[in-house]
């Protein structure tokens, strides 16, 4: 058993493609967290003082364009300045000026004050060549003044300054979690550790889908090629196929790890660069808030996902006598193991659905599930245990079906198997 | 006691006997024939010696006790369908595959570079199977077989897809293992390769043995039915004696088929008064030909 862990994993770890999977995907890790340095390089360059932005202000009845001009006078750090557009009458002649002023790039865009009854605020029309719909610092600096100068224009002189101001500030609110009953594991959350261990719960579902898929699809093909290559009938007349397809499981599971090693390392250590510490730090994001039950829990519930998942794409790999019909046997598990990844992701801003704590009970769904109660919901711990509890007993029951249909599968040769041939074969072997 | 007995065993596949009531003894430095047409019932015995199937009748004795997985380390196994891990060290995986059996790392190693010796390819101990030639890729299953020093070994097929000259190395090789005091049991669509090793056979048609025993005393039961006659020209009248058969033109002399074993005799008589003879032999059937006497009939 122990040579066939060693050999299985030596022979894995050595190969071209695990190789570059795994330094790609850790570049990627790497690209990942420096992303937001970098993007925040660019975001101080387009924030300099040098670009001054012009808005051009027209058709202005209500006289609201020098009330906008006092307010940005007052911002002594606002980019923007409004111009005073005199229209000669015509609107189809002022629109053509005030597009070339745009290509030109002499103003940002302009401001149309659409005509109301006369004494109440107008509504604006802001025109530009660069609309975001999510708005960006100009449309968001624009309605932010004009609300400023509305509440003046509403309320002319009869509230003091200091009114106006407390008015205009916006509203504090932070968050924070408090668990409803006792000795959940769910516990109290400020919001820094919400995002922290947000981060890392997702962070944890796609190692668990990425390696548990990955892995298990490279049992499932060794079995397969082992099969295809005949040398499956050597290896049977030497070890019994329960070691044998144990080992290859265990073996597996050691090179998955591995790779979740290497991410860990590439994550660590672009988190602690010093150019990313500050980048995080801006982000609120702090990982020393991360709860240690939770990775603990994640750890326990991804080393049993994996081998129910294992066990399955093994006994597939048996009964396949061909590579090329391995996709399409595996499918059922792979729909499997996406459920089981999508009902999570899905849930992440929802993590208490009745969805979720079904699927947390459910074994081949349990192992993101409860990780996702455990990070984020609020989840008893006879639930986290029941949960453990039943995945073992799927293990156990499934490991025992895999190793019988392994132990026949890997005798068949020629087409796949049904069901009912496996069956009979089984009672033909006397398995 | 033998090494390995198989007594009255049967299998059923379904509603297809796939193997009826065989019985065999491989005596320790022996090579037992298994012999039979494709799909005769020749893997499947094979693979219930393996222990890899149970049969539904009967027993499979090894050393006079019944299978237990202890044998693993005792029997080696060389497939019919050849198959190792293409991208794979030759020493790689074979000391795996002796391990496997129970053999430690060094000894495994050891066993490795006597046998890559033996074939004279020393050189293969770090190339990967796929890199080595079909004939090559066969001696390093063959050596898969017996580095762990089997008591009792199954060769399926052992010589299929060689050139004479591999072939001669590896009857060579399989002499000496005979030769230490291994049992082997061995299928072979190749008679002349039974004639040269086995001293028993079984012939299996259809799940069933037709043909069993000393391969001698088999040939003996079966008339000689051919007569080679070497003389200086040409002879007349050999139509004419009764019991011959057929006659054939050589370059040499006759050939000649005869039903009944007198008019060997007759032939010669006759060949001597008319010409020189140098050649005169009355041939025994090869096993070939009592194959497919044995097997022929009814065979579609």
């Amino acid at each position: 058993m122990k040579t066939i862990v060693g050999f299985t994993f030596k022979n894995k770890v050595k190969t071209k493609s695990f190789i570059v999977t795994t330094i790609i995907l850790a570049l990627l890790v790497t690209a990942g967290i420096n992303s937001f340095y970098v993007m925040s390089l660019f975001n101080k360059d387009e924030g300099g003082p040098a670009k001054a932005e012009v808005v051009a202000m027209v058709n202005d009845t209500e006289g609201v364009a020098p009330a906008l001009q006092e307010y940005y006078k007052k911002q002594s750090d606002s980019k923007l300045s409004i111009q005073v557009y005199d229209g000669s009458g015509d609107p189809a002649t002022d629109e053509a000026k005030l597009k070339q002023d745009l290509a030109a790039k002499k103003i940002a865009g302009y401001l149309v004050a659409t005509e109301g009854k006369a004494g109440e605020f107008p509504k604006f029309i802001y025109k530009s060549s660069n609309i975001r719909v999510t708005g960006d610092s100009t449309t968001n600096s624009l309605e932010t003044a004009l609300g400023s100068v509305k509440t003046d224009f509403i309320v002319a002189d009869s509230l003091t300054d200091a009114q106006k101001k407390q008015l205009s500030e916006p509203i504090t609110m932070s968050l924070e979690q408090v668990a409803v009953s006792e000795g959940n594991a769910g516990t109290n959350q400020t919001e820094e550790q919400k995002i922290a261990a947000n981060i890392l719960v997702y962070v944890m579902l796609f190692l668990f889908f990425m390696t548990a898929y990955m892995t298990g699809n490279m049992i499932a093909a060794e079995v397969t090629a082992e099969k295809s290559s005949r040398i499956m009938e050597i290896l049977i007349t030497s070890v019994s196929p329960l070691s044998q397809m144990f080992g290859k499981v265990m073996g597996m599971f050691l090179v998955g790890l591995t790779q979740i090693a290497v991410f860990v390392a590439a994550v660590a250590v672009n988190v602690n660069l010093p150019h990313n510490i500050a980048v995080l730090k801006e982000a609120h994001i702090d990982m020393s808030q991360i709860d240690p039950m939770l990775l603990i829990y994640g750890l326990v519930f991804y080393i049993l996902g994996y081998f129910l998942f294992a066990v399955l794409f093994a006994a597939v790999g048996s009964m396949v006598s061909r590579t090329e019909d391995l996709g399409q046997a595996i499918m059922p598990i792979t729909l499997l193991s996406l459920a089981s990844f999508y009902i999570s992701m899905f849930s992440l801003a929802t993590p208490n659905t009745m969805l979720v704590k079904v699927a947390s009970f459910i074994p081949f769904t349990s192992p993101t599930s409860m990780i996702l109660r455990l990070g984020l919901g609020e989840v008893a711990y006879w639930e986290v245990w029941l949960s453990i509890v039943l995945l073992l007993v799927a293990i156990f029951i499934f490991g025992w079906l895999s190793a019988k249909i392994y132990r026949t599968g890997v005798l068949m040769y020629g087409k796949r198997p049904s069901w009912k041939e496996l069956r009979k074969a089984m009672k033909a072997y006397k398995i | 006691m033998n090494a390995l007995q198989v007594e009255q065993v049967v299998k059923v596949y379904g509603d297809k006997r796939a193997v009826n009531q065989i019985n065999l003894e491989v005596g320790r430095g022996e090579i037992y024939g298994l012999l039979g047409a494709n799909g005769a019932g020749k893997t499947t015995t094979m693979r219930m010696v393996l222990g890899l199937i149970y049969p539904d009748e009967g027993n499979i004795r090894y050393n006079g006790k019944g299978y237990s997985k202890e044998l693993n380390r005792l029997m080696g196994y060389l497939p019919e369908e050849r198959g190792l891990y293409p991208k794979i060290k030759v020493s790689e995986q074979l000391v795996y595959l002796a391990q496997l059996r129970g053999m430690s790392k060094v000894d495994a190693d050891r066993s490795l570079k006597y046998w890559l010796d033996r074939f004279n390819v020393p050189e293969y101990y770090d190339k990967k199977i796929e890199e080595l030639s079909k004939g090559n890729q066969q001696k390093m299953q063959f050596i898969a077989a017996v580095i762990h020093k089997p008591q009792i070994i199954i060769m399926d097929e052992a010589f299929s897809g060689l050139d004479p000259v591999n072939v001669e190395l590896l009857k060579e090789t399989v002499k000496e293992v005979r030769d230490e005091g291994a049992s082997i049991l061995f299928s072979t669509h190749r008679m002349e390769h039974v004639e040269e090793l086995c001293q028993n056979i079984t012939i299996l048609h259809k799940s069933n043995t037709v043909l069993q025993g000393n391969l001698k005393e088999i040939k003996r039961q079966f008339p000689r039915e051919s007569v080679i006659l070497g003389t200086d020209g040409e002879v007349s009248e050999l139509h004419q004696i009764t019991g011959v058969t057929k006659v054939d033109r050589l370059e040499t002399g006759y050939k000649i088929g005869i039903s009944d074993e007198q008019a060997a005799q007759e032939i010669l008589r006759t060949a001597m008064q008319q010409r020189t003879v140098n050649r005169f032999e009355v041939v025994e059937p090869t096993l070939n030909q009592i194959f497919i006497k044995a097997v022929g009939e009814g065979h579609e």
